[in-house]
Order: structure tokens, then sequence, then C-alpha cells
């Protein structure tokens, strides 16, 4: 950015220079990401995207490249809406339901219709838009958190609509028509077939949704650096100081609003052609949540965020599948939390010794209490040993052990003394343990959401600004 | 229209019920609304808590066999104890994932709040199943118990649901309008900064705020399981959506709207399961949202404020 562009001024073109710096962990990721111009980051992410699926024939392991994409895909529509433009739209999902469900009556026996895929992405990419302007230019005379509610409720009822409308009267048919097939969904949607490539495998649709995400992520770049991104910014930060600037600011958050849906439309369509089907519950309030956290942990307005923290929201819970890796993820999680709140760090190594020798002790004191007691051992295999003796109903101990851990963790947190937080820290710890022995590792899919919700939670609170957003600096 | 007509008592004394546990969640929104400016999206799920905590007493009060000694008494201590724990819970969400972010850019307590809300549906999820659960309310109070209103029946369970729902309420206003503790609450909700500076003590009546919204949303959940008995984790996201929706039009932040907001609501959505279809209730109900908001853009009752520059 070294020349001015047409409709940047000097002062426009100084404005990184006016920005905060980030410090610490971030301050070293925006070093890096300064060393190579951006066309290079982009042609290294092509790279190593092309390359990926050379690497494995694990079908399962491209898929998960594939949802990370398509994740990224979404979240980079978001962005425009949320982390540019700075409107709380919670009905971002229903766009990409739309999407879905526009692609399977284009390509499907349930309509008995069969588009071409290259004419129905471009149908359904209008008519997301369209539907986005349509909802937007109500909402939008809502101010603040009304949209948020409107968009949310806009986004249910697409759920309930998509569940309930298989019996729909409508005048002049005598029988009643099936418009959505409830439930049960749409099944048998044809592939993608474009420009004489049909794609089949995981592999070739790994290739699909990773070329979109680059022409959607080369797309918002520009749009961030043209006068519209601009003008969206200088809209999220003050409203009424754009709106005095001559910005009409109406038409420009319905732009935002409508590329943003345009980007769902597009998602949701691959998707139903990737699933080959689509049913309502692919469209609910958890996938909501997913995309906000993506967008929120990498950085609110941040395009390199969007993709890391794809990549972390998708592989991460992947690799949670597996119930022993989870089991050493959530120590080593525990520990690395821990060696970043202590202070002074060296006392992580003391607490670990004594709530090492704490479990040695309730072991022995069970061992002691109850003959014939070793069958109560943790099974062979787990990473705990003979550290957490496990009762005959244990998951009766170990639900009271997770809400009593809850209450201890949100108690070490409020203790001021230094000395009795350390003390309270290790019986704290030694539950937490127990209940995911017990508990947690049990219901992975259930724990993974609850980490989801506490990362969000946790984020917001040490890092507002996400792991790669800027701070507003007031220029006064 | 003789048939609307007919069924038009019934469906006023649904919609009543089913208004009146609207209003209960309504008022925890609204306060919270009024005073942080912030959607407490964890607000529905501190409701199912509620639900829970309910349920909980019944389980362990009500002797397998044999016939209930005192069901009044099983009543209320299902309702202090849910009012109790929701209160707790309330401000413990409050000092943990709001308060840390009171001067955070606008959209931080909101993912916040979305991460507790769903922290707090998983963790039942995980230690309570995802199972239904159902009140014994047949056992508590008699079906065949109630009043004949000409072509209307207003069961007791129901006249129960409504008398409880509107004692709160105006319990509620009393403190609101005639406390110190409710002025303090008032004048935080106008300007928490003149406030302090009046000698308010801010976080006290926040916490307050919660306790007191949280503590009616647990009511509101106990009230829920007495009249439709069915309860489960996810039962929070759709209840907390109807009471934003109830205190958004009545205007939000403004305590009389919110009962009015969710006793409409309530009238509105049993209307349209009586005579429409019970399919698109929450269509319908989305759609006088968006009409309210359109015609009166700060709900009923709310107060078109001045945008100060």
């Amino acid at each position: 950015m070294s020349q001015s562009k047409i409709g940047t001024d000097e002062w426009v073109r100084q404005y990184q220079k006016r920005r905060g710096k980030p410090a610490g962990m971030a301050g070293v990721v925006q070093r890096v990401w300064l060393l190579l111009p951006t066309w290079a980051w982009l042609a290294l992410l092509v790279a190593a995207g092309l390359l990926f699926p050379l690497t494995t024939d694990n079908t399962y392991i491209i898929r998960v490249g594939g949802t990370i994409a398509l994740m990224a895909t979404l979240g980079l529509g978001l962005n425009v809406v949320v982390g540019y433009a700075g409107l709380l739209d919670l009905g971002y999902v229903a766009f990409y339901g739309i999407g879905g469900y526009a692609y399977a009556y284009l390509s499907s026996e349930f309509t008995t219709v069969h588009w071409p895929t290259w004419l129905s992405l471009i149908v359904i990419t209008v008519l997301a838009a369209l539907f986005g302007l349509l909802l937007g230019s109500p909402s939008l005379r809502l101010i603040g958190d009304y949209l948020a509610i409107v968009t949310l409720g806009f986004g249910q009822i697409f759920v309930q609509l998509t569940t309930s409308l298989t019996r729909v009267n409508l005048p002049g048919i005598e029988k009643p028509l099936n418009l959505t097939g409830g439930p049960n969904g749409i099944v048998n949607l044809d592939p993608v077939h474009l420009f004489g490539f049909s794609a089949q495998s995981v592999k070739d649709y790994y290739y699909v949704l990773f070329i979109v995400l680059i022409v959607v992520l080369v797309v918002v770049y520009h749009l961030n650096y043209s006068r519209i991104g601009r003008a969206w910014r200088a809209l999220r930060e003050d409203e009424l100081a754009a709106e005095t600037m001559g910005m009409p600011t109406r038409r420009l958050k319905l732009m935002a609003f409508a590329i943003g849906a345009a980007i769902a439309g597009l998602s949701g369509a691959l998707f139903a052609a990737w699933q080959g089907a689509v049913f309502p519950s692919n469209f609910d309030i958890t996938l909501l949540i997913t995309l906000y956290a993506i967008i929120v942990l990498g950085g609110l307005g941040s395009l390199p965020g969007v993709l890391i923290a794809s990549v972390i929201m998708i592989a991460v819970p992947e690799l949670l599948r597996d119930v022993r890796f989870a089991g050493l993820l959530f120590y080593a999680g525990a520990v690395l939390t821990l060696y970043a709140t202590l202070k002074p760090r060296w006392q992580i190594l003391p607490l670990l010794a004594l709530l090492a020798l704490f479990g040695l002790i309730v072991t022995f004191l069970v061992m002691a209490a109850t003959p014939g007691a070793s069958a109560l051992l943790s099974p062979p295999g787990s990473p705990v040993g003979i550290w957490i003796p496990l009762p005959a109903n244990s998951s009766d101990a170990g639900n009271l052990a997770f809400f009593a851990s809850i209450v201890m963790v949100l108690f070490v947190t409020r203790v001021k003394k230094h000395r009795w937080r350390f003390i309270a820290l290790i019986p704290t710890l030694y539950l937490l343990a127990f209940a995911w022995e017990t508990r947690m590792s049990q219901e992975p899919s259930i724990t993974r959401l609850m980490f989801v919700g506490v990362l969000l939670v946790v984020l917001m609170i040490y890092r507002p600004n996400g792991l790669l957003g800027q701070r507003r600096v007031e220029v006064v | 229209m003789d048939l609307f007509f007919a069924q038009l008592p019934q469906q006023l004394i649904n919609g009543l019920t089913l208004g009146a546990v609207y209003a209960l969640i309504a008022l925890g929104y609204s306060m919270v609304y009024g005073i942080l400016q912030l959607l407490n999206f964890a607000h529905g799920d501190v409701y199912m808590v509620g639900a829970f905590i309910g349920y909980g007493v019944t389980v362990a009060l009500i002797p397998e066999s044999g016939p209930i000694t005192s069901s009044a008494l099983i009543l209320a201590l299902m309702l202090l104890a849910a009012m109790l724990g929701c209160g707790l819970l309330g401000v413990a969400i409050e000092q943990f994932a709001y308060r840390p972010l009171r001067n955070s850019p606008r959209i931080a307590p909101l993912i916040s709040a979305l991460g507790v809300s769903f922290f707090i549906q998983n963790a039942v999820q995980l230690t309570l199943t995802a199972q239904y659960r159902t009140y014994p309310t047949d056992q508590l109070i008699a079906p065949s118990m109630g009043f004949e209103l000409g072509p209307a029946r207003l069961s007791a369970t129901r006249a129960l649901v409504i008398v409880v729902a509107i004692l709160l309420m105006v319990a509620l206003q009393y403190l609101v309008r005639r406390t110190s503790l409710g002025r303090a609450m008032r004048a935080v909700a106008i300007d928490r900064e003149a406030a302090a500076m009046m000698g308010v003590n801010i976080d006290r009546v926040i916490v307050a705020t919660f306790f007191i919204g949280s503590a009616l949303a647990g009511a509101a959940g106990v009230l829920t399981g007495v009249v439709f008995t069915r309860i489960w984790h996810f039962m929070g996201f759709n209840a907390g959506l109807k009471g934003f929706t109830s205190a958004v039009i009545g205007g939000i932040g403004n305590v009389p709207g919110a009962m009015l907001g969710g006793f409409l609501l309530g009238i509105i959505e049993s209307f349209a399961v009586g005579y429409i279809s019970s399919t698109y209730k929450d269509v319908i109900a989305f759609v006088a949202l968006v009409i309210v908001l359109l015609v009166r853009p700060r709900g009923l009752l709310g107060a078109r404020i001045a945008q100060k520059v």
C-alpha cells in the first residue's frame, strides 16, 4: 500500500499507522504475516490446499478438509455481515439452508427438475442474495439488538417450516403438497457437474469446495479494501458519524446483508450436493454457534483469522473423537491453562506433584476402606492409571463430581489469597479429572459442544477481539 | 363464526396460561436489558434449569406409593427451590460471564451469553441425559379440580399458574415502584453513570436484577412443568426466544411492557393453535413481532428515546 489508489486519499492511505500495534502472541503473528506480501500468502494457501489431498488416501481426513473449506467459506460470508458491517445477523444459517433446499429443488427427483449445476449455482446465489434483501429491508429499520432477535427468529422459522411443510393445502390443488420432505429431508440430489467435470468422490468435492473458498476469499479481500469495505467499517464503528459524512448507511447495510446471504446460499448449495441430501437439522442453532465461534475466535473482520479459526474449530473436535486422544488433549489443555495462569510460573511443578500425591492418597484410602477394591481402578490404557479409583456406579458419582467441579472452578477463580487458591486448586483439579474420566470422556459429542461454550466465554473475557482481531483505536 | 365465539373463552384461558409463563420469562430479559443493554441469551436456559430443579423436588418429596400428604407444600417448595437456585445461577452467570465484559464492545457479552447458553444446555444433557421428564402434576393436583365457566373450563392447574404468575408480577411491580432497591434499579436503567455518582451501588443493583430476573425465570420453569408436564434440556431455547419476543413486543426495558407482551404473545399463539394450526404457531408469533416492530420500533409501551449526539 505504498501509493494512493483511486478513491483513497492521504488520510486513508496512512490509516494503518494510526492503528494500535497488537502485543504478545498477536504481535508475533502480525510480524510473521508482514514478512510476505499478501499474494504470496494466498499462493502458499492455494498450494497447501491443492497438495493436501495428495498426502493422504484416507477419505475421512479429506472429508474433514472439505468441511473446513466449507466452514471457512461460510465464515467469510458471516464475517462480511458481522465483522465488516457490524450487523448482528443471527439468521445467517437460514440463508445457508435456503441455498441447500434451492439446490435440492433444482436438481433432484423430488421436483423432477435437473438443472445443470452451473446454472443452479448462479441462480441460487442470486436467489439467496434476494432473500437477504427481503429479510434485510424490514429488519434494518430496527436498531442494533432488535435486528439480532428478528434474524434469530427468522432462522428458527426456517428450520420449523422445513420440518413441518409436508402437507400443505394450496387452493386449486386437491392433494396436500409435500414441500420440504419434513424431517426426512430431500435425498438423492444430483452431484456437482461442472465444465465436463463430475464430482464423485470426497476428493472431488474437496477440490470444488476449496476452489470456491479461494474465489470467495479473493472477492471478500477486495471488497474489504474497496470504498465499500471502508464505508462498512465506518458504519460499524459509528453509524451516526458515517451517516453524517454522507454515506448511504441503509444501502450499505443491505449490501452487506445480501453479500453475506449470497455466500451462504452458494455454500449451502455445494453442501447439499456434497451430502446428496438436505435435512432441516443441518441448519440448526449448533451450526450458527460454531460459525460465530469461528469468526469471533479468528477476530471479527480478519480474513486469515477466519481461516485459522475454522481449522481450529473443525479439526480439534475431530481429534477429540478418539477418546484416548481426547483425554490426552484434555490433560494437556489443563496443564497449559495452569501454566499460563499461575504466577509465578514455576509453581506448576509443586502443584502437579501435590496433585499426584493427592490422587495416590485418595486411591490408597479407597483401597483401604473397601476390601477387594483393586477392580475399581481405571481401566488399563487410561493415562491416569491407578490415580483415579472408579466406583461401581461411576456415572452418578461422575455427575456429582462434574457439578462440584464447576462450582469449585468458579470458586477458585474468586479466591483472592494466593496461598488458599493454590491449595483449593488441588481438589478442584482432581474432581475435574474424575468428572472427565467418569462422565465427560463417555459422551464426547456433548462434551465437545460444552467446551465450545466455555471457549466462547473464556475467549471473550481474555481476548474480546479474537486471535487476530484489531483493537479499535479512537482517533480524536 | 359461531364456532369462533364458542371456542373463544377456552382459547383465552389457554392463552393466559401460556402468556403468564412468557411474561415471567420476558420480565427477566427486559430487566437485564433495561439495566445493561445486554441480550441475556442464557436466560432461556436458566428457565430450563428451573424446570429441572422443580422436577428434582418432586422426585425427592413424592413417595413412590401412597397418598401425598400436602401437595400445596410440595408445590410451594418446588417454586421456592427453583427460584432460589435459578437466582443464584443467574448471579453466577453475571459474575463470571458478563461482569468482566462490562466495558467491552457490544458484541463481546452477546457471544459470551451464547457460550453460557450452550454450556448450560450441554452440561444438563451430559448429566441428566436428553430424555424427556414428566412432572407428576396429576398426583399433586387432581385433574378433576377446576371451574366451569360457561362453555370453557379453567382447570385448577391453569388457575394456579395464572394466579402465581400474577402474584409474582404484582410483587415485582411493588419492588420496582415502591422500594429503594427498585428506585436504584430505575435510576441505573436511565443513566448508569449518573446513578453511580448519586451513590447507587451499581454492582449490587445489577446482581439484584439478575437474581430477581432469574428467579422469575425459575418460577416460569416450574409453572411450565406443572401445566405442560413435559420438560427437557433444550426447552430453554425456544422459550427464551418467546420470552424475548414478548419483551420486545411490549417494549424492552419496560416492566409492565414485558407483562403485556407476554400475555399478548401467549394469546396470539393459542389463537394460532386453536384456529389455524399448531404447526404455524411460531411463525405467527414471529410475524406478530415483525409487525409490531415495524409499526412501533420500540415496542408497544417503549418510550421513544431521543438519541444523544
